[in-house]
This record gives C-alpha cells, structure tokens and sequence, in this order.
C-alpha cells in the first residue's frame, strides 16, 4: 500500500495540469448534478410541504351559488371538507397594475382543513373589516407586503381600498402568475360590500380523503351528486402540484439530462485519459513490474488514482455546491437553500457524490485492466508493421497537398478504431453543446417568434368602465395594433371525466385568430375546435375526433380540427369561434380583445399609450411570455456549455497525447529526414484538427437530431406541445464548429512543439524502449 | 556469505514430481530452456535448450553477438518471460511454472535486475525509484530510506536522491538503478548490458561496483556482447543462436576479491 501511495504521488507531482483538469472537471459535474437534484425537489416539495402542514384538500369544486353541499361531506373516503367558501371574481390593483383576483369569504378562525398558512401578519380580524389576507405568491408578483393599501374592483363596479392583513401559503391552487387568478381571503361582510350581487358570487368547497388517489373518483361523484350543471369547475391536487413545479422541473431536468450526460461524457473522457495514461507509460508500468508490482496492484493503482482524483472533485464540487449553492440568483439559490433545510438532503447530497465517484471508477476500469496486462519486460515492445497510407492521406498526396497535411491526415487515422473512438469520445461533448444552442434558440424563438409558438397576441384589453363600442373603436384607432380579436374564456367540464379544461373563444369564423398550428388546420366553422396537447391528453382525444364538454351549463359538441402550441395554462386550453359559445341570445359577451400588434411595435410602449389614450379605462395587460421565466435555463444552458467544453479540453490533451506517443518514433525519422521542426508541429496540428472536424461534424449532426427530439418531448410533457423546438441558426453551429477545431488546433499546439525540439536522436533512441 | 531469499532450497524440490532435485549450491538452475518468438511470418528460435546452472556467489557473463538470444534468456531467468518449453529453480525453488504475481512477489526479494537503458520510473525521484521496491518488500518508510541513504552513500550518489531520472547522467541513472536492484538484498542479480549505453570511464565505474558486490558474495548474471565487459565475470558462456556454444571458467570458481582486482588491472 505505501509503495502504491508513493507512486501515485510521484505521479501526480508529474501530471499536475492533467489531475487538476480532471478534478475540475469531476467537481463541475456535481455541482451540475447536486444543483439538478435541488430543483427537481424543490419542484416537487414546496406543495408537498404547504400540503402536509395545512391539512390541505384533495379536491376542489368551484360550484353555482344555491347548490347543496351538504351531501359531499358524507361521500364515501371523504375525512374532511373546506368550506364551502363564497367566492366571487375581482380585479387587485396596486399602482398601475391590475390583475385577476378570486376573493373567499372566510370566517375569524382559519378553518382546520386546508388552513391558510400565515406566513407574515396575521389571520383576518373582525375588529378590522376591510381587510384581506393575501397569497404569498400573488402578494411577492405584486410586491405587496402586510400593512399596504390595496384596491379591490368587484366585476360589477364596487371598488374598496383594502389594507393587507397578512400573508398566508397555499396549497389550494398553484402559485401565482402560472395559476390565475390569484387568491385573496377576506371577511364574508367585505365580500357583499364588493360583490354585493349575489348572483356574481359562487361557492367553493375542498374536500380531504382517505384515499389521495381516489381524488379523480370522487370528482366524478360529486358531478354525479351535484349534476353537472352546478358544478362549474373541479381541481384536484395532481393538477396543482403539477402546475406548482413546473418552472422548477423543467429547469431541473434540464440539468438533470445534461448533468447524467455530462457524467457519462466525463466518465468517457476519464477512461480515454487512463487509457492514453497507459500507453504512454507502458514503460514504466513494465519497469514496476520487474521491481515487483504484482498485476493486481498495476490495475489497482490506476484504479486507486483516478478514483481519488473523482473523490476529490467530488468533494470540492459538493462543497462549493452547498457553500456557495444558496447563494446563487434566482430560482437555483432558493432551490438549494430549502434543500438543505430538508432532512433527506444529506442523504441525497452523499448518494449523488457516490454516483459521479463510482461512475468513473468504473470508467477507469477497462483501462487499469489494460495497465494489468502490460508485459513485464520493458523491452518487449512490438513495432507496428508499418501500415501503408491511408486513403485520405493518398487523396491529399494526389491534390498535391502540402506534406503536413497529407502525412496529418495519415497520423489521425492510420489507426482507425483508436481515431473512431476518440471521434466518438469528443462527439458526445460536441452533441450536447448542440442541444444547448437547440434549447437556447427555442428560447429565442419564443422571444422573437412569439407568433410561430402561440403567442400571436402580446397584449390583451378588457374594457373597465367603458363601453364595448367604445373600447373597439379606441382599438382600431391605435396605428400599432394590427389586429384586435374579440375573445371570452370559460372554463369547462368534460362529461364522463373529473377536471376542468379552459374553453377560450377567440376571434370569428370571417376573422379567425392566428393560433399556430401544429397538426390540421384553423377554425372554419362553429362546431370546430384547436385544442393544445394538455387539453388532448386530458380529453383522451386526437385531431379529427368530436369531443362533448360542458361550458356555462350548455352542452357543446366540437370538432378539434388542429392542434395548437399553447404555452398557457399547460396547454389545457380548447380553442373555438367566438360563435360555438353562442346561446339563445347570441354570441356571449365579450370579456376581452386579443391584440396582435404590428411587426417591430413595443408591447410596453403601446400599452401605455393604450391606457393613456382611454383614461385608465381600458384595462391593458402584456401577455406572459414563457421565455421570460426560463430565463433561468439560459444561465444553466451557459454553464452546460462550459462543463461541455471542459470534458471536451480533457479528451482533446488526452486525443493529443497518445496521438504523439503513437508518432513519436515516425516524426524523429521525418525529420531526420529532413521536414523543418515547423512542419512537423503542422503533422501533428492538422491532425488533432482533423479528429475534432469529423468528431465536430458527427457530434453536430447527431445533436440537431437529439436537440429536436429532446425539446419536442419537453414540449408534449409540459402540454405545450411538439412542434417548439428550434435549430440553432447554421451559422452559429458552424461558428461553434470552427471554434471548436481551432480550440482543437491550439491545445495541439504545445505538446506538438515541445515534441519537435527534442533532439532527434533522443527521439530515436526513447522510442526503442 | 550468502544471501538466499526467504524460501528455502529444500522444500520446493522434494514437492516437484519429476524426482529432479537441484544442486544444493546451484542459485540458479535452468534444464532444457526453449524459447520461439513468433513473427508475422517467421518463427525466430531465440533460445534452443539452454541447460544452465549459475552457483551461489558466482559471477557469470553470456556473451554473444546481437540476437543471440542472450537478453532472451535473461528474461526468462527473471520472470519477465516465459519459457515454451524448460523448468527453471531459483534458490531450490521451481520456478518455470509461476503466475505473473507469484513471479513479481518472488522478484522483490530474490532477483534484481538491471537494464541497458537503466529503466528507472520517469516520474520519480532517483530515492522514490529506490525505496519502492523497498517499501514493496515490506520494509518500513523509515528502513527503506536508511538502506536507500546506505546504497546511495556507497554508489556516491548523496546529493542525486532529489533529482529526476531526465536530470540524472547515463552513468548516474545506471547506479541508481543498480542501488534499485540491490536494495532488497536479492539472491540474484540479473544485467542485462548494463555498461551497453554508457561511456568507458562510467563503464569502468560500474564494473567496479559489480566487482565490489561479487567480493561480498552476490551472484551476479550478466548479459553483454562486449568481451572485455564479460571478462570481469569469473565464467563466461557463449551464447551462439540461442544454443550454449561455450562455457569456460576464466578463474577458480571460488570467487576471490584479488582475481576480480587482477582482471581490472588487466583491463586498465
């Protein structure tokens, strides 16, 4: 063991710059990991946790105002109910912002199931009746804190200034502004004095069962016991804790996908780099040999080495993680800090530290058992017949190529499984560089493109204190809007199935509104609809089936003719004519105008010019853009990027080094007989360069592939949609390609040149041992 | 005074089957070596039934022409090879039939071996590439790096231990590797030319420090094709396509400090 110990120092002192990398780049995979690890649970715990502690409620059925309650609390599997609450549509307004509000009606005690967490100030107090308690996440978008005045406007005109009594967490309805409207609690008296029409208010109740899993049955049973025309919406808590996650998780797997990526890529570069190791030490593994190193303790050296050298990456990733984690903007830093406030964290942190170990332990494997094998005798060392030139290098003879590049294209693959398994090596790097430019480009697409991925209205309007006429013609008059389409949105139920999706009426048959499509065709008539891939998926339906739901109490039967992208509401969302909605007395009001703006025009801009130009009676609203949450992936698609890059400059030594092992002895004889020290560095350069073009070629091309691939599935999951994903721009591969061959040429650089000025005798006379 | 490893003669003998017990006095025994290396195309004979036996303190030299299968025999004395044909006793131990580690144990303490181009570790200092073997054999940090400081003191290579084997001269690294080979105070000392890339004055040196151990009672084996090399051996064994062409003692057997001094006054 001392002996072992002793000589894995030396050799460590030798290789610094290579041990060094290779710690780096063991270190930069956990963090990815531990990183992808804390978001995928904070994506999961944050409900789990506001769940557990507030006893919260399975189901959640919004119904009409007269409908009895009083049998769903004796349902079968039913241990508790919330409720019912009245509740009633508002606006909150704070400054110049105004979003939806739902108000509850709740008493002076927070109830026992489903009880509002008080996170600041406190519950609500009679003494004190136009007070509210807020959402946390409805108060933190609107930045709003306790003892601030806020407006209240009821949809028939009341309007009450009201002072935020506290601040309470949730686990009733997803966070704020992915769930809307957001959620406020007030005194049942401030309701009537906001609502005072009974008819505008509905009741909401939550019940708690036995049986979570039995959450979508006992939906159906109380549509059943209810009928279904007092039920006007059902949630249950796959749905919220689904909706709750979502940024998170994508995030999440993301680094999750890259990160296990990343691992098997380093693992692969590890083995690439003992293996190099190997043979540029096949000497002195023979000289260990002879003094009496058993084969055994050959293999377990390299073992024994690379796996320290991953244990200490490891431990400065996973303390750089946990020190400096918490710390990082954004989503990540709150992820980390609530992970490590959970109890299993250390758990998770050590099995996590324990894969990226033991993965390239086991990478180091095959290469130790090679060191293994080496003979004893240092001088038994076989010279490779001389293989004749190779195709490439005979073309590049014919085009009467300079000699570097005929002989380079000969030094990169006269030894074609090493070259195809150092193409592939560096491949992989490349491929997933690839998909992040992919995943970076969808993100601009969304950014530059909204109309292609289902954001063709950047601004909506919804009249408030003025009168339909009016508002459209205030509309048209503005030069920037291209297009207003009149739009109302419901939400509906599905017979026979347990959830609510949202029915969204939009623009006219005459005018049809550009959604964007991604299979069939646009709305040509009443009875047809688009439908995004949540609102598929939870139909159970495809393009060109007839679907029946429920909307307003009125049964309607559609045709999806199309499937659109739908970044909102998971893609829940059934899109028709604003006609479909039509009852006895014609087409429904309309509760909004989607604005389509002209080509170049500021959203912000216009908006305030909206809002100037109809004295704050319109209420303008900039459309959520999907990019600008995961603004977030484009800090960790950077950082993917440089741990890519990393893994790729550790396969590229090792790619250089056992290149030059492999050519010593034929480049002391080329320049014995007589190229110049330059021409050699180019024999060496060209044909580094020449495995990173084929490796930057292959890797490029299997990448735009998997890239596609990857994003659509995310697209489908989240219920977006397939059809988001974007190409990197070719000049931006083709940028990152010759970026990537040039990196390539200079790492080769160095060795190439030191390997030039040996003395050409010493050259000759190393290579005969 | 002899030095034999921790295995002793007897035992393994009376165990082999064929009944064949090696001399008593015989460090090394070889009956029948046959050795064929197989090219592309050709099968080279490099050692065709090679009987040999080397006694405890005898200093003997294989000389013969390049590809005689000198070097060839060599590594099969030492384990670095295997005979396709042959058995083998080493200090009364059959040897020929040894896995690789048994091999690479039985090499820390009973053989020594040093090559032409003096193979030291390239990463290690010139005391690592000594006290590894050393600390291999089970000796304590401490006694590995006295008996390194005593090898050292002697091979006037005190203030070399820090150095790198590339900062070290041909005749240094030479020394270094014969302190190497000579750290575990093994049974047998194998040379493969080890004056064969060196420079006369240095050649001079390390015959010397061959001599010197030989006095103390070493058995030493050295392969050379230098005839004025092997004529410091007290044997010396023509080695002509692979085959023993000859064997001649030059002095008595019993090896004496005063002939090995006569033979370097000759040479000088």
């Amino acid at each position: 063991m001392r002996a072992l110990l002793r000589w894995v120092r030396a050799d460590l002192r030798a290789h610094r710059g290579q041990a060094t990398l290779m710690v780096l780049v063991t270190a930069v995979i956990a963090v990815s990991l531990i990183l992808a690890n804390a978001l995928l649970q904070d994506a999961a715990n944050p409900w789990q946790r506001i769940f557990l502690q507030s006893r919260g409620a399975h189901v959640w059925i919004h119904m009409r105002p007269g409908a009895d309650t009083a049998p769903l609390s004796r349902l079968d599997g039913v241990t508790g109910v919330a409720g019912p609450y009245r509740t009633a549509p508002a606006d909150l307004v704070r400054g110049t912002e105004k979003v939806g509000l739902e108000l509850r009606a709740a008493g002076a005690e927070p109830p026992s199931v489903a009880r509002p967490l008080v996170r600041s100030g406190r519950w609500l107090d009679p003494a004190r009746p136009d007070s509210i308690v807020l959402e946390g996440s409805l108060a933190h978008a609107m930045r709003v804190g306790v003892g601030n005045t806020v407006t209240v406007h009821g949809r028939d005109g009341a309007t009450r200034p009201m002072r935020v009594l506290g601040i309470a967490d949730s686990a009733d309805q997803g966070s704020y502004p992915d769930w809307t409207p957001g959620l406020g609690w007030v005194l049942p008296s401030a309701l009537d004095r906001v609502v005072p029409e009974p008819v505008h208010t509905q009741q909401v109740i939550g019940l708690r069962l036995r049986d979570p899993g039995a959450a979508d049955f006992t939906a159906q049973q109380v549509v059943t016991t209810l009928g279904s025309g007092q039920v006007t919406q059902v949630t249950t808590w796959q749905q919220v804790r689904s909706a709750m996650g979502q940024d998170n998780r994508l995030l999440g797997l993301l680094l999750g996908v890259f990160g296990l990526v990343a691992l098997v890529a380093a693992a692969l570069a590890m083995a690439g780099a003992a293996g190099s190791r190997v043979l540029v030490q096949v000497r002195d593994i023979a000289v260990l040999k002879t003094i009496g190193f058993t084969p055994a303790q050959v293999v377990r050296l390299f073992l024994y080495e690379h796996t320290a050298l991953a244990l200490a990456g490891m431990v400065l990733g996973a303390g750089a993680a946990s020190l400096f984690g918490p710390l990082l903007p954004g989503a990540l830093g709150e992820a980390m800090g609530l992970w490590q406030a959970e109890p299993a964290h250390a758990g998770a942190l050590a099995a996590t530290g324990a894969g990226v170990v033991l993965s390239i332990a086991l990478a180091t494997v095959l290469p130790a058992w090679r060191a293994g094998r080496i003979p004893a005798a240092p001088t038994v060392r076989a010279n490779h017949p001389a293989s004749g030139i190779s195709r490439l290098a005979r073309l590049a003879l014919l085009l009467k190529l300079p000699p570097a590049l005929a002989l380079g294209s000969r030094a990169a693959f006269h030894r074609p499984l090493r070259a195809g398994l150092t193409v592939a090596r560096l491949a992989i790097p490349i491929m997933m560089i690839t998909v992040a430019l992919g995943s970076w480009a969808t993100l601009d697409g969304f950014q530059d493109h909204p109309r292609q991925l289902g954001l063709a209205a950047s601004l909506t309007a919804r009249p408030s204190g003025m009168g339909d006429a009016e508002a459209r013609r205030l509309l048209t008059r503005q030069p920037e809007v291209a297009a207003a389409y009149p739009g109302v949105e419901t939400p509906a139920l599905v017979p026979g199935e347990t959830t609510t999706i949202t029915v969204r009426a939009l623009g006219t048959a005459d005018h049809p509104y550009p959604f964007a499509l991604a299979a069939g065709h646009l709305i040509r008539d009443e009875d047809e609809a688009v439908a995004g891939q949540g609102a598929l998926d939870l139909l159970h339906a495809r393009v060109g089936e007839w679907v029946r739901v429920m909307a307003g109490g009125t049964p309607h039967i559609l045709h999806i003719v199309g499937r659109d992208i739908e970044p909102d509401h998971n893609g829940e969302m059934l899109s028709v004519e604003l006609g479909a909605l039509a009852g006895p007395g014609g087409p429904p009001k309309t509760q909004y105008d989607a604005l389509v703006l002209r080509p170049g025009a500021d959203p912000k801009a216009v908006r305030a010019d909206l809002i100037a130009a109809s004295h704050g009676r319109l209420d303008v609203r900039s459309v959520a853009n999907p990019a600008d949450r995961l603004g977030m992936v484009r800090v960790v698609v950077v950082g993917l990027v440089g741990v890519l890059t990393l893994i790729g400059l550790a396969e590229l030594v090792t790619a250089t080094a056992s290149g030059l092992r492999d050519h010593i002895r034929d480049l002391g004889v080329l320049r014995a007989m007589g190229l110049t020290p330059r021409q050699v560095t180019a024999i060496i350069v060209t044909s580094t360069g020449l495995l990173a073009m084929v490796a930057v070629l292959v890797g490029t091309g299997l990448g735009v592939l998997l890239s596609d691939r990857l994003i659509n599935m995310e697209g489908q999951a989240s219920g977006v949609g397939a059809g988001i994903a974007r190409m990197p721009a070719p000049e931006t591969l083709l940028l990152a390609g010759a970026v990537a061959v040039a990196v390539a040429a200079c790492v080769s650089v160095v060795p190439a040149t030191r390997a030039t000025r040996a003395r050409i005798t010493t050259v000759l006379s190393a290579s005969r041992t | 005074m002899n030095r034999s490893g921790p295995d002793t003669a007897g035992a393994a003998a009376t165990a082999h089957p064929d009944h064949v017990l090696p001399p008593a006095e015989a460090m090394l025994w070889a009956r029948d070596l046959v050795k064929v290396h197989h090219g592309a195309e050709t099968a080279t004979h490099a050692v065709r039934h090679v009987d040999l036996r080397v006694d405890r303190g005898e200093f003997v030299a294989i000389m013969g022409p390049s590809g005689a299968g000198k070097s060839t025999l060599l590594h099969l004395l030492g384990g670095l090879d295997r005979p396709d044909s042959g058995r083998i006793w080493l200090d009364g131990q059959r040897v020929d039939g040894l896995t690789e580690a048994r091999w690479s144990l039985l090499r820390r303490r009973t053989v020594g071996i040093v090559f032409q181009f003096f193979n030291l570790v390239t990463n290690m200092t010139a005391a690592d590439n000594v006290e590894l073997p050393a600390l291999l054999a089970g000796m304590s940090p401490k006694q590995a790096r006295t008996r390194r400081e005593e090898l050292f003191a002697e091979l006037d290579l005190d203030d070399r231990a820090g150095s790198t084997p590339a900062a070290l001269s041909g005749g240094e690294q030479q020394r270094v590797a014969l302190a190497r080979a000579l750290v575990n105070e093994p049974g047998l000392l194998l040379a493969d030319e080890p004056t064969g890339n060196l420079d006369s004055r240095n050649t001079r040196d390390v015959l010397r420090l061959l001599a010197r151990y030989h006095a103390r009672g070493q058995t030493i084996l050295l392969v050379t094709h230098d005839a004025r090399v092997a004529s410091s051996a007290d044997r010396v064994i023509s080695l002509y396509d692979g085959e023993i062409a000859d064997d001649s003692a030059l002095h008595a057997p019993s090896a004496s400090p005063t002939t090995v001094a006569d033979v370097l006054r000759l040479k000088g």
